[in-house]
C-alpha cells in the first residue's frame, strides 16, 4: 500500500504518548496487570486514551491534541490521577522510568492481540527485552515538507531530549552506567536509527518509502523505529527518543520544550540541515545515553566540543522569547531546574545509594509518579 | 544385628519424600496436575493405615518440620499482603468478611441439619472458613500466575485464615469453659493465645529487618535470616503452646510493612522451601485413615458442596464493586477451595487440650483428603481460566 498523503494539521500542536510500568506491590517486579487495569478503566470515561502494549505489564496512555504546555500538563495530571485510582483499587503500582531495574524478560507475558503475537514471533527475545518504556511526542506540521525539515533540523537537539528525559540507569538487576539504557534495547531493532536524509515529502514517498516497500521489509510507517519519524496520517512528526520520565510534569515539560524549539526552527534562522550533520549524530546520541547531562557533544556544523548541560542551558535561554509567545515558559523553567539538579536517572541512582536495593528504587519511582515534581 | 523393622521405619520418611518428589515431577509433566496434589496422594497411599510403610507421624520430629514448612509459607504469604489495599479498596475487606462468615454460617447450618453435634459443628465450620495458604501459594508460584485472581486469593486466604483461627480458638475456649467451667482457662486458650502469638510474630518482624540493616547486607539475600527466624518462631510457639499461624503471618506482614530497606527473599524460600513442601504435603495426607475417609465421605461431600457454593457466590457478589469482572470474581471464589494443610496443623496443635476432632469426625478426614488432592487442582483451573497463567507456547 503506497504511503498516504501527509495530512495537514494545526502547526505546533502537541500530543504525548507515555508507556508506563505496572508493578506488583508485593515484590516490586513488573506484573501482568494490564487486562485488569484496562477493564476497570473502561468503566468510566478516561481523560485521553489508554491502550494495551506488547507485554501485559505495560500500559500506554495518550493525550488529546493540545495547543500549549499548560493544557497538556493539566490533562496528563488528570490521566495520572485516574490511573492511580485504578491502581489503588487493584493493588497495582504505576510508575514511569525507561526500564524496570530488575525485571527478567523471560518472565514477561505477551498481550494477546494478533499484532503483538506476530511481533513476538518475528523478534523472539527482542520483543520481550523490549519491555522498555518511552515517551513519544507528536508535533503538528502544516505539510510533509515542513515535517521533514523539522525532523532533520532537530538532529542536533536529539541528545538534549535523551539526556533530559533519561530515567533508565538500571537494567536486568544491575547498574548499566548508562543514563538511558532503554535506547540500547531500541537500537537492537534492524529498522531503528535515523530517517534517510530527504527534505521533500514527494521524494520521501517515491524515492524511499516505495522502494523499501518493494523490498517487502516494511508495510507501513509503523515498521520504522526511527528516533524521529513522520506520521502522515496524523500530520505530525513523532520524537521517540525520550525515556518515560518519573513524573508527568517532566513529560509535559519535554513536550513544551520541543514545541518551542520547533517554533524557533521554523523561523529558519539556523543554517539548514545537511546530510553531513549526521556524521556526529550517533556519537552525540551515545554521549547523551551514556553520560546524560554530563556528556559532551560535537557541534554538527562547527565540530566544536560542547558540554551537553551547557548546550541545553544555552538553548533554553535562546528560546525564552519564543516560549513567552507560546505560553511555554513554565516548561523551560522546569527543564532549567532539571539541568541543574540532575535527571531522573541521577534521582534513581541516588535512591539506590540511600536505600540499598533495586526494589526500593522501584518503590521510590512509584511514590515520585504519585507525588509529581513541580 | 539391628532390628530390620527398626531400620525400615527409620528409612521410611526419607524414601517416602523422595518417592513423592519423583512422582510429583513426572505426574506434573504427564497430567498437568499440581505437584502438591500428587505429594498428598503418595503420602496417603504410603501411610501407616494404608500401605503401612510410614510410621504414624504424630508426636515425632516430622510434625515439627511440617509446622516449620507451613510457617515458612505463612511468612511468605504475610510478606505478600498489602494492608493498605484494604483501605484503598474497602470492598475487598467486605468480601473477605462476608465470604468467611457466610461459610461459617452455611457449614454450621448444614452440619446441624445433617445431625452433627453442637461443638463439632462449630469447630468444623470455623475450620471451613479458611483457605489453605500452603496450597494457594504453591499453585500460584508453580504456575507463575499474576493478575487480580492471583492477588485476591492470596489476600483473601491470609484474611480468612486469621478469621478462622480466631473463630476456632473462640469455639475451643467455649468448649473448655463448658467442660471445665474455668473462664480464665477458656480465655487463655482463645483470645489471649492469639494476641500473644501475633505480638510475638510482630516483634520478630521488627527485629529481623533491624538486624539485617545493622549487618548492612540487606540488599543481598535476606532469605537465610528470615528462614532462621521462622525456625525460632515455630520452636517458641511450639514450646509455649502458642499458635504459629498468627505468629508467622504477623511476622511476614510486619517485616513487609516495616522494612526500610526492601530486599528480595527467594520465592518459596528456594530449595529449602521446596524440600519442606514435599514433606508438608506427604505428612498431612499420611495422618489420614482410609477407614475414616470412607465412613465420612457422604457427609464430607455435602459440606464441601455448601462451602464451595458459598465461597464462590460471596466473592462473585462483590466482584463488580471491588473493581473486577464477574467472571474473575467467580474464579476467585472457586480458587479459594483448598483447605487441608491448615486443618491438620491447627488440629494437631489442639491435641494437648484433648480435642481429637480428627479421630471423632470421619467427615473431616474425608474433607481433608478430598481437598488435599482436589483443592489445588481447582485453584489451578481457576487461574488458567482467568488467563493469569503465562501461555507456555510463548516462552
Amino acid at each position: 500500500m503506497p504511503l498516504e498523503y501527509f495530512k495537514t494539521s494545526t502547526p505546533l500542536t502537541l500530543g504525548v504518548e507515555l508507556e508506563l510500568q505496572l508493578v506488583s506491590l508485593s515484590d516490586f517486579d513488573l506484573t501482568a496487570a494490564s487486562p485488569d487495569m484496562l477493564h476497570l478503566l473502561k468503566r468510566a470515561s478516561f481523560p485521553g486514551n489508554v491502550t494495551p502494549e506488547v507485554t501485559e505489564s505495560m500500559i500506554e496512555i495518550n493525550t488529546d491534541i493540545h495547543a500549549n504546555h499548560a493544557e497538556l500538563l493539566e490533562q496528563l495530571q488528570r490521566i495520572r490521577d485516574t490511573l492511580l485510582r485504578a491502581g489503588d483499587t487493584l493493588n497495582i503500582g504505576v510508575c514511569g522510568g525507561g526500564t524496570h531495574p530488575f525485571q527478567h524478560w523471560s518472565e514477561r507475558k505477551i498481550f494477546s492481540k494478533p499484532r503483538f503475537k506476530e511481533v513476538s514471533a518475528i523478534y523472539g527475545y527482542l520483543a520481550k527485552q523490549f519491555t522498555v518504556f518511552g515517551q513519544h511526542i507528536h508535533v503538528g506540521c502544516t505539510s510533509g515538507d515542513d515535517a521533514l525539515f523539522l525532523l532533520h533540523s532537530l538532529n542536533r537537539y536529539v541528545p538534549h531530549f535523551i539526556a533530559l528525559s533519561a530515567s533508565s540507569p538500571f537494567f536486568q538487576g544491575s547498574d548499566t552506567l548508562f543514563n538511558s539504557a532503554r535506547l540500547n534495547s531500541v537500537f537492537a531493532f534492524p529498522l531503528s536509527g535515523r530517517a534517510p536524509f530527504l527534505l521533500r515529502w514527494t521524494d520521501f514517498v517515491s524515492e524511499y518509502f516505495a522502494k523499501m516497500e518493494a523490498t517487502g521489509i516494511v508495510k507501513s510507517m509503523k515498521d520504522f523505529y526511527w528516533d524521529i519519524r513522520p506520521k502522515p496520517e496524523y500530520g505530525t512528526i513523532e520524537l521517540r527518543v525520550c525515556d518515560t520520565p518519573l513524573t508527568v510534569e517532566r513529560a509535559a515539560a519535554l513536550a513544551g520544550y520541543l514545541q518551542v524549539l520547533c517554533r524557533y526552527l521554523l523561523d529558519r534562522t539556523e543554517p539548514a540541515p545537511v546530510e553531513d550533520d549526521y556524521l556526529v549524530y550517533n556519537y552525540n546520541r551515545f554521549q547523551a545515553c551514556r553520560f546524560g547531562l554530563d556528556g559532551s557533544l560535537v557541534h554538527p556544523k562547527t565540530h566544536e566540543t560542547l558540554s551537553l548541560r551547557e548546550d541545553v542551558l544555552t538553548t533554553l535561554r535562546k528560546l525564552e522569547s519564543y516560549a513567552e509567545m507560546m505560553v511555554g515558559m513554565p516548561a523551560l523553567e522546569h527543564l532549567y531546574r532539571t539541568a541543574h539538579e540532575g535527571s531522573d536517572a541521577s534521582y534513581l541512582r541516588q535512591q539506590y545509594a540511600e536505600r540499598g536495593s533495586t526494589e526500593s528504587m522501584v518503590d521510590a519511582a512509584i511514590l515520585r509518579f504519585r507525588d509529581g515534581c513541580p | 544385628m539391628p532390628d530390620l523393622l527398626l531400620i525400615i521405619s527409620d528409612l521410611a520418611w526419607p524414601f517416602a519424600l523422595a518417592l513423592a518428589w519423583v512422582a510429583g515431577e513426572f505426574g506434573h509433566r504427564w497430567t498437568g496436575l499440581p505437584r502438591i496434589s500428587i505429594y498428598g496422594l503418595v503420602g496417603f497411599i504410603l501411610a501407616n493405615t494404608q500401605a503401612g510403610l510410614l510410621p504414624h507421624p504424630a508426636g515425632i520430629p516430622i510434625m515439627l518440620l511440617a509446622n516449620i514448612a507451613f510457617s515458612l509459607i505463612l511468612f511468605e504469604l504475610g510478606y505478600h499482603i498489602n494492608l493498605r489495599w484494604l483501605r484503598n479498596n474497602p470492598w475487598l475487606g467486605v468480601t473477605s468478611l462476608i465470604e468467611a462468615s457466610g461459610t461459617f454460617a452455611a457449614v454450621y447450618l448444614a452440619a446441624q441439619w445433617l445431625g452433627m453435634q453442637l461443638i463439632p459443628s462449630l469447630l468444623l465450620s470455623s475450620l471451613a472458613m479458611a483457605t489453605s495458604p500452603a496450597a494457594v501459594l504453591r499453585v500460584v508460584n508453580e504456575q507463575h500466575s499474576s493478575g487480580q485472581v492471583t492477588e485476591r486469593i492470596l489476600h483473601l486466604s491470609a484474611f480468612n485464615c486469621v478469621l478462622a483461627v480466631f473463630t476456632f480458638k473462640i469455639v475451643v475456649g467455649l468448649w473448655v469453659f463448658q467442660s471445665t467451667g474455668n473462664i480464665l482457662h477458656a480465655l487463655w486458650n482463645s483470645v489471649i493465645i492469639l494476641l500473644v502469638s501475633a505480638a510475638l510474630g510482630g516483634l520478630f518482624g521488627l527485629a529481623v529487618p533491624g538486624l539485617l540493616k545493622r549487618l548492612g547486607n540487606a540488599g543481598c539475600d535476606a532469605t537465610v535470616a528470615f528462614a532462621m527466624a521462622v525456625f525460632i518462631l515455630v520452636a517458641l510457639t511450639h514450646t509455649l503452646k502458642f499458635s504459629p499461624v498468627p505468629a508467622a503471618l504477623a511476622f511476614g506482614l510486619m517485616a513487609r510493612h516495616r522494612r526500610i530497606v526492601l530486599s528480595q527473599t527467594q520465592q518459596n524460600f528456594g530449595t529449602l522451601g521446596n524440600l519442606l513442601t514435599v514433606l508438608l504435603f506427604v505428612f498431612m495426607a499420611a495422618t489420614l485413615e482410609w477407614r475414616m475417609v470412607m465412613a465420612g465421605a457422604g457427609l464430607a461431600m455435602a459440606l464441601l458442596a455448601v462451602r464451595f457454593a458459598v465461597k464462590t457466590l460471596c466473592v462473585a457478589a462483590f466482584a463488580h464493586v471491588s473493581g473486577i469482572t464477574w467472571r474473575k470474581g467467580l474464579l476467585t471464589g472457586m480458587a479459594l477451595t483448598p483447605l487441608s494443610a491448615f486443618v491438620i496443623l491447627l488440629l494437631e496443635q489442639t491435641r494437648h487440650l484433648g480435642i481429637g476432632l480428627m479421630d471423632e469426625l470421619a467427615a473431616l478426614a474425608a474433607i481433608t483428603l478430598l481437598l488435599e488432592v482436589i483443592g489445588p487442582v481447582v485453584t489451578q483451573w481457576a487461574l488458567v481460566l482467568a488467563k493469569e497463567v503465562p501461555d507456555t507456547k510463548d516462552t
